[in-house]
């Protein structure tokens, strides 16, 4: 009578349980398995696991139960580490890019008078979890990717920028290497608002934002520092170094010519250089004096590189 | 004459449970030891008939017990109560001269049985 | 939150359960893993839910971090933390006996813990006549914000850590590892009890 009510309830639930003896022949499973692997009842009872399933890694398997016979504890395979062990249907097969169920198993003793005599494995279907947990992590990494970029030019926000200089400043100050930072201001950019509207001004961003990205090597980090000033952190650069590649990006804006709504906008740049030195506490001190040289810049006339030692020295 | 029972182990709840096993006229005159080096130091000056030994102790544990007896010839039956139980400890316990192997928790009819064994009871 | 204290009684008591369990936790894994594990006295502290994240985070280089729950009659249950050592971490496919290449490094992290944890709490349970059952183990990554957000988000409030540090020298591939039960207040107190009820036998 129990028994009855057992198979019934057993047949009904959304687990698999399947039972075998120690010579890995199964001895019975429920309907769910039934289902989902999709095989009929006298091609399985009798037959060995690896004979009904020959997906399962035999040697890997027979570790695992001979874990459970010998210490007579339960023993476990999660999805997170192995996909799924047995390859059955799953309800979801449209909604999840996964082709078979993802599983949760456990490897249950079966004692009799003391031996493990069978050993009981459940399997839960967590194709669901296993999406969802996907979704997740994707949307994680989105998210985190958009914490750190500016959305309208897609270089580094403010804060990661300076988050990244901060490390950089340390770093270079610790095992005494050259750090260079950049400081860029487009030129005139209220007039070019005025003149073409914001979405031409934004536009200007964008496609200045791409030049200067291209002109940057690997470590080199770029980012968008307010609302038409970029700064460039360049590491192990000395002050020639930088200079060039401040020099380039500063020809190669002003060379840009960018079409909008059938007319030709040209900017140009001016750009403040600066180098670590060893007065340098803070790395705000760095952005003072890359700032001083870019006000220097401006002051000479726009669409030109200063360096800070001669702002300096002068 | 009354027999000397030397009980070596850090645990007192341990050594309760062995004092507890035994028949009164082992238990009344039985001395305790924590650990290897205090036990080996009442073995040297006392004329002690039986030791019930621990293995896993501070200090020196039960296998340099018995191997500092037999270095030094102090010669008694040692009977090992240890929940270490792995086969290999039980064989080098046994080669290295003990009486017996008993595991933890002692159950008062193995100990019962060892002590007949051997004479004490 | 209740301060948990074991007087020495209770102390000493509870250390010979843990070290009769640790010793026959050991023979098992030694028939299994076919050598000899060389058993050292485990060190066993109480720390309460203050001072757990100090001795954590000293103890959080660990490479790996397996955390797996556990439940047994009369409110006993808890988590049990296995961690792991860097310079530990490697060859324990070797050790567990599989192929190179069948399995991956975390998936043989969480067998050996499952295999640690359960054989040592079912030792133990038995000896105050309890029976455990477990839940599937897990791997969190050995960063300390991850496990602390971890323990935040448990399902009970933890009063007490036992903190089991034990020590497994297996010949040829010594390795330590520090297992951390989180328990919590019912499940304490009903610990004491037990350990009450053998204390009052002598």
């Amino acid at each position: 009578m129990l028994d009855e009510l057992c198979i019934n309830i057993s047949n009904r639930l959304n687990t698999g349980i399947l039972i075998v003896d120690r010579h890995y022949n199964i001895i019975m499973w429920n309907r769910f398995l039934e289902v989902h692997a999709n095989k009929s009842d006298n091609k399985v009872i009798g037959k060995s696991i690896f004979t009904v399933f020959p997906e399962l890694p035999k040697k890997w398997f027979e570790r695992k139960l001979s874990s459970v016979v010998q210490l007579k504890t339960q023993s476990f395979c999660g999805w997170e580490q192995r996909h799924h062990l047995f390859e059955l249907s799953h309800s979801r097969p449209i909604t999840t890019d996964s082709h078979f169920m993802a599983q949760n198993c456990t490897f249950l003793p079966v004692e009799v008078e003391g031996e493990v005599e069978r050993i009981c494995i459940l399997i839960e279907d967590v194709t669901d979890v296993c999406h969802y947990q996907s979704q997740l992590n994707k949307a994680l990494q989105e998210l985190a990717l958009s914490n750190r970029i500016d959305g309208l030019t897609q270089a580094f926000n403010r804060k990661h920028w300076e988050e990244c200089l901060a490390k950089e400043f340390s770093r270079a100050r610790r095992y005494k290497h050259d750090l260079a930072l950049l400081m860029l201001d487009l030129d005139h950019f209220k007039l070019l608002n005025d003149t073409f509207g914001h979405q031409g001004g934004d536009l200007v961003l964008i496609e200045t934002a791409k030049k200067i990205d291209k002109l940057l090597r690997m470590g080199d980090l770029f980012g968008r520092y307010g609302g038409e000033e970029f700064a460039v952190i360049l590491p192990n650069t000395d002050l020639e170094g930088a200079e060039e590649v401040a020099e380039r990006i500063r020809q190669s804006i002003a060379k840009n010519t960018i079409d909008y709504n059938q007319k030709i906008i040209s900017v140009t740049a001016s750009i403040g250089v600066a180098i670590i030195d060893s007065n340098d506490t803070r790395y705000e001190d760095l952005i003072s004096n890359a700032d001083l040289a870019l006000y220097q810049a401006k002051a000479a006339g726009r669409n030109r590189v200063c360096l800070a030692k001669e702002v300096a020295t002068i | 004459m009354s027999t000397n029972v030397l009980i070596c182990d850090d645990s007192n709840l341990a050594r309760k449970q062995v004092l507890r096993s035994l028949p009164e006229n082992l238990s009344k005159n039985a001395q305790l030891a924590t650990n290897g080096e205090e036990a080996l130091a009442i073995l040297r000056t006392q004329d002690i008939d039986v030791l019930f030994l621990d293995l896993t102790m501070p200090v020196i544990d039960g296998l340099g017990v018995l191997q500092t007896m037999k270095d030094e010839s102090i010669k008694l039956p040692v009977f090992v109560i240890s929940a270490d139980v792995q086969p290999e400890m039980q064989s080098r316990v046994l080669d290295l001269g003990a009486a017996a192997f008993l595991r933890k928790p002692v159950q008062l009819n193995t100990l019962t049985e060892n002590l007949q064994l051997h004479g004490f009871l | 939150m209740s301060t948990f204290e074991l007087n020495e009684d209770q102390q000493d008591c509870l250390q010979e359960l843990i070290n009769v369990a640790m010793g026959q936790a050991s023979d098992q894994l030694a028939r299994y893993l076919d050598t000899f594990v060389y058993l050292k006295v485990p060190s066993i502290e109480p720390v309460n839910s203050e001072q757990l994240f100090e001795t954590l985070n000293q103890d959080l280089k660990a490479a790996a971090v397996v955390s797996q729950g556990f439940f047994g009659y009369e409110g006993i249950r808890g988590e049990a933390l296995l961690m792991y050592q860097p310079q530990d971490s490697h060859r324990l496919a070797d050790l567990l006996g599989y192929e190179a290449g069948e399995m991956t490094f975390d998936e043989q992290i969480i067998d050996l813990s499952s295999i640690l944890t359960t054989t040592f709490l079912n030792v133990f349970a038995s000896q105050i006549d309890n029976q455990m059952s477990y839940s599937a183990p897990r791997l969190l990554s050995a960063n300390n914000a991850k496990v602390s957000e971890h323990l935040n988000q448990q399902s009970f409030n933890w009063d007490l850590a036992l903190k089991v540090k034990i020590s497994y020298q297996v010949t040829d591939y010594s390795f330590n590892c520090d297992m951390v039960l989180l328990i919590p207040e019912e499940a304490i107190n009903n610990i004491k009890a037990v350990i009450d009820r053998i204390l009052e036998d002598f």
